[in-house]
């Protein structure tokens, strides 16, 4: 019995029966919190394949996450024929084709100019979406009215019921998460870590340097993308907090303090932050402090991220390494 | 609003103000990049702490003046704290581990700051000495903000003796050039990057501090600044302080007459420049890397 | 036929001339060896023709195509493949996934967003050979890093042959190896190499002699004389800019 297969195995069926019967057994309150961590896992999941995989730092990462939840938030409310996988299909394009524009202008920078760039952007689309308040309504945000989810044999189902979202979520975040880490598995996936682990010489063996990092830049966008749009789907309201400083900033706390190295690391890190949150926040005003705190721990003595603590001896329990620990 | 020649020039003075008041604190957060390679993130919040320490030192001891004294004194020694004890740390792990650091440093004194002081902005008294304007080409001028305007070139033309004059400036300057050699040539160089990084934290301190009864102290104004800077090294360039020099005085007149023409936009136009500076110019305005 | 041809390159940078005047011909299935003092300009012209550098003034040509401007990455898909004097492999992976980066690349997969690269049986195999072409193939799966500095070099020129290029350019290929290894990795280079074009950059003399069919010496960025090695042995302009300095 080859142990390094069938732990993860059984351990991912253990997982996915837990996944699938939370509705039915947890309050309401839970599945909510369940529900935002999933789209916030594949947000996070996104920006660790540029971060992590792709070697690059985006500051401005939730431009991409925004883009997709007011794509799909204008489609829901202005083209109600549309049913809700085209619009989180024409949200996750969104991100895709941002994120390909914002790539075609910053990656021609490396490290912190790179970075700066990217937040250079974000800032940029946040502006808008502030001031164009006749489409976005600004600060204020925009109420979203849910369309039914149309399935071919089932017919129209309606989205009202948080059970129902929660699947329809699930169900999305685990194909964008599979989708990334086949991504990485193909020769594309290995061309974007082989770029990571020694640009020039990459070069040097024929690697177009600046298509790859535009092509990693718009495939993580596309999966942010889907994540907006998840967002928007389930707050039923878009504001500019989804493409503000501060979410490109929570992305990345999550993926720091889960971990870059493992593939599920920023899943770890998107579970970890919002259930501490949750917990935190009900005990003091200042939690945000104490999530800086342990920020700057992680940073300092747990390098690589919480996901280290679960490797128990020898067995890994989750597979994947990007090979890039922070 | 009429236009008028005064009108104009009083805002071509404000932005100046302003932009000298950015330029103290992205020189230091320049310096230190072009020294360590680490983009310090948290340089903003000691131009914060700056602020928020000259309110409470001047509430408490009743004199802005020592205020002036004592408050880059406490930043500078944090700098120097936070230097030693936490960035030392993180150098062997490279760039991204020192930049995740320094972020998320800036992230905490910002949530203390808020704690401390509370979310509500304080009113800091401008100086008796300096209370009341002058009569300045036909309009009046706050004579606060000619105080800015002198104190920063003075502590400004005293930062630049010290680095083209004495020692320790050419052992930084040096740095700035080749660390490794000045290493191998026998110079302390984790000695130097302490006290350049509490220097620097001093020194926004200090423009905090000449702030402070100009913009008064609000618990967005780190973040503000970090913008600034950042839009200061991109437009003016990395590595170049004389683009940030022009950058910080652009991005002053910007925001001044921003506020003025387009009130709704300002902030639109200065992410603007940004994005096309780094369509067109990536290495900015005055920059040698990209 | 001529594999390279360099007319007139320059090179200065911010003032600072490092190369003037090259003009050069790599023939096709010569040894061609580039040697001078330190300083004159061989690295750079390494990196000018692979397209590191570009050049500020001359035309470069590979198989009369014009590749003046050319990118890194276009140059080494057409043909030019180079080693490098320190050492430049991909530390954190495995000396197959290192040598797999370069057969992905040559057999143009380099985007294929549809298959499994674990499943793909023909760059397994290919990877196969180049690593046992280089006597790696028992270091399969030990990380690049962990390798010793001999195994660490023959990983560099695996990565610089899996290619298979028309033009090998190899920098410094014995640099800190002892005699021994020297002697081992002069055999390996004839054996490999066989057939190819070769331009290599040396110090050692003894390696320049017996591997190079034509020697071209460079001093203070410029061509001081082109010609067999005999010829070069004898030139006169050659032994002043050796025992002359210093």
């Amino acid at each position: 019995m080859n142990l390094h297969r069938t732990y993860p195995i059984a351990g991912g069926i253990l997982v996915a029966i837990f996944l699938l019967v939370i509705p039915q057994t947890l309050p309401i309150l839970l599945i909510h919190l369940s529900t935002e961590i999933l789209y916030f896992a594949l947000f996070a999941v996104s920006f660790n394949l540029v971060f992590g995989y792709g070697g690059l730092l985006p500051f401005g990462h939730a431009a991409l996450f925004g883009i997709g939840a007011y794509t799909a938030g204008l489609l829901f409310n202005h083209l109600p024929q549309l049913s809700i996988l085209p619009i989180l299909l024409i949200a996750a394009l969104s991100g895709l084709v941002a994120g390909f524009l914002i790539g075609l202008f910053c990656v021609r920078l490396s490290g912190p100019y790179f970075s700066l760039a990217s937040l250079a952007f974000q800032m940029f689309f946040f502006a808008v979406a502030l001031k164009w308040r006749s489409v976005t309504h600004g600060s204020d945000g925009m109420g979203i009215t849910r369309p039914g989810l149309y399935l071919p044999l089932l017919g129209s189902l309606p989205m009202g019921e948080v059970q129902n979202l929660y699947y329809i979520t699930l169900v999305l975040v685990a194909l964008g998460i599979f989708t990334c880490y086949f991504f990485l598995k193909t020769p594309l996936g290995n061309s974007v870590v082989c770029m990571r682990e020694n640009e020039i010489r990459a070069s040097f063996l024929g690697y177009d340097i600046f298509l790859t990092k535009i092509t990693v830049l718009a495939v993580s966008g596309m999966l942010a993308g889907l994540a907006g749009g998840l967002f928007a789907l389930f707050q039923g309201f878009v504001s500019t907090t989804c493409i503000d400083v501060n979410m490109s900033l929570i992305v990345l706390l999550m993926v720091v303090i889960g971990g870059t190295d493992y593939f599920l690391g920023p899943v770890i890190g998107a579970a970890f932050y919002l259930i501490f949150q949750d917990w935190l926040s009900g005990m003091t005003r200042h939690w945000w402090l104490f999530m800086g705190i342990f920020f700057v721990f992680v940073v300092l003595y747990l390098e690589g991220g919480i996901i280290e603590l679960f490797k128990f001896g020898k067995i890994r329990l989750w597979i994947s390494k990007s090979g890039n620990k922070t | 609003m009429e236009a008028s020649v005064e009108l104009y020039l009083a805002q071509a003075m404000h932005g100046l103000v302003y932009g000298m008041l950015i330029f103290m604190v992205a020189s230091g957060l320049s310096l230190v990049f072009g020294m360590m390679g680490v983009l310090n993130i948290s340089h903003a919040a000691f131009y914060m702490l700056g602020a928020y320490l000259a309110y409470s030192i001047t509430l408490f001891l009743g004199s802005f003046w020592i205020s002036l004294l004592i408050s880059p004194l406490i930043v500078g020694g944090l700098g120097i704290l936070i230097e030693r004890y936490l960035l030392r740390k993180v150098y062997r792990r490279g760039h991204t581990a020192e930049l995740l650091l320094t972020f998320g440093l800036f992230f905490i004194l910002a949530e203390l700051v808020l704690i401390i002081w509370g979310s509500a902005p304080l009113r800091v008294a401008v100086p008796k000495l300096f209370d009341g304007e002058i009569s300045l080409m036909g309009t009046t001028y706050p004579n606060y903000r000619l105080f800015i305007l002198g104190f920063s070139c003075l502590v400004l033309f005293g930062m630049a003796l010290i680095l083209m004059r004495t020692r320790l400036g050419i052992i930084v300057r040096a740095a700035v050039s080749d660390v490794v050699m000045e290493e191998a040539l026998g110079v302390n160089v984790s000695s130097v990057f302490m006290w350049v990084i509490g220097g620097g934290a001093a020194l926004a301190a200090i423009a905090g501090v000449i702030a402070a009864p100009f913009v008064s102290t609000y618990p967005g104004m780190g973040f503000e600044i970090l913008m600034d800077c950042f839009v200061v090294i991109v437009v003016g360039g990395f590595g170049s302080l004389l683009g940030v020099f022009i950058g910080s005085l652009m991005i002053g007149e910007l925001q001044s007459f921003g506020i003025l023409w387009v009130p709704q936009l300002a902030m639109v136009f200065q992410f603007l420049l940004m994005v096309v500076i780094l369509i067109i110019r990536p290495t900015g305005l005055f920059g040698e890397k990209a | 036929m001529t594999i390279v041809k360099l007319k007139n390159i320059s090179k200065d940078f911010s003032g600072l001339q490092v190369l003037v005047g090259i003009t050069l011909e790599i023939l096709e299935g010569e040894c061609h060896a580039i040697i001078g003092p330190n300083g004159a300009g061989k690295s750079t012209l390494f990196n000018i023709i692979t397209g590191l550098y570009r050049p500020s003034g001359g035309k470069i040509f590979f198989l009369d195509k014009d590749i003046t401007n050319w990118s890194a990455h276009k140059i080494a898909r057409l043909g030019i493949s180079r080693s490098f004097q320190i050492t430049n492999i991909f530390p954190k992976m495995t000396v197959f996934e290192n040598v797999r980066n370069a057969i992905v690349s040559k057999f143009n997969r380099r985007f294929d967003w549809v298959s499994l690269l674990n499943k793909d049986k023909k760059i397994g195999e290919e990877c196969d050979r180049i690593m046992n072409l280089l006597v790696l193939i028992d270091k399969k799966d030990v990380p690049a890093s962990e390798l010793s500095y001999g195994a660490q070099r023959q990983l560099e020129m695996a990565l610089t042959l899996a290619r298979d290029p028309l033009l090998i350019m190899l920098d410094e290929p014995t640099a800190g190896l002892t005699a021994d290894e020297t002697r081992k990795a002069v055999q390996m280079i004839k054996q490999v190499t066989k057939g190819k074009t070769l331009l290599i950059v040396e110090h050692d003399m003894e390696v320049v002699f017996s591997l190079a069919d034509r020697i071209t010496v460079l001093n203070y960025g410029e061509v001081l004389a082109t010609g067999a090695p005999a010829e070069i042995r004898e030139n006169e302009k050659v032994k002043m800019a050796y025992l002359g300095r210093g």
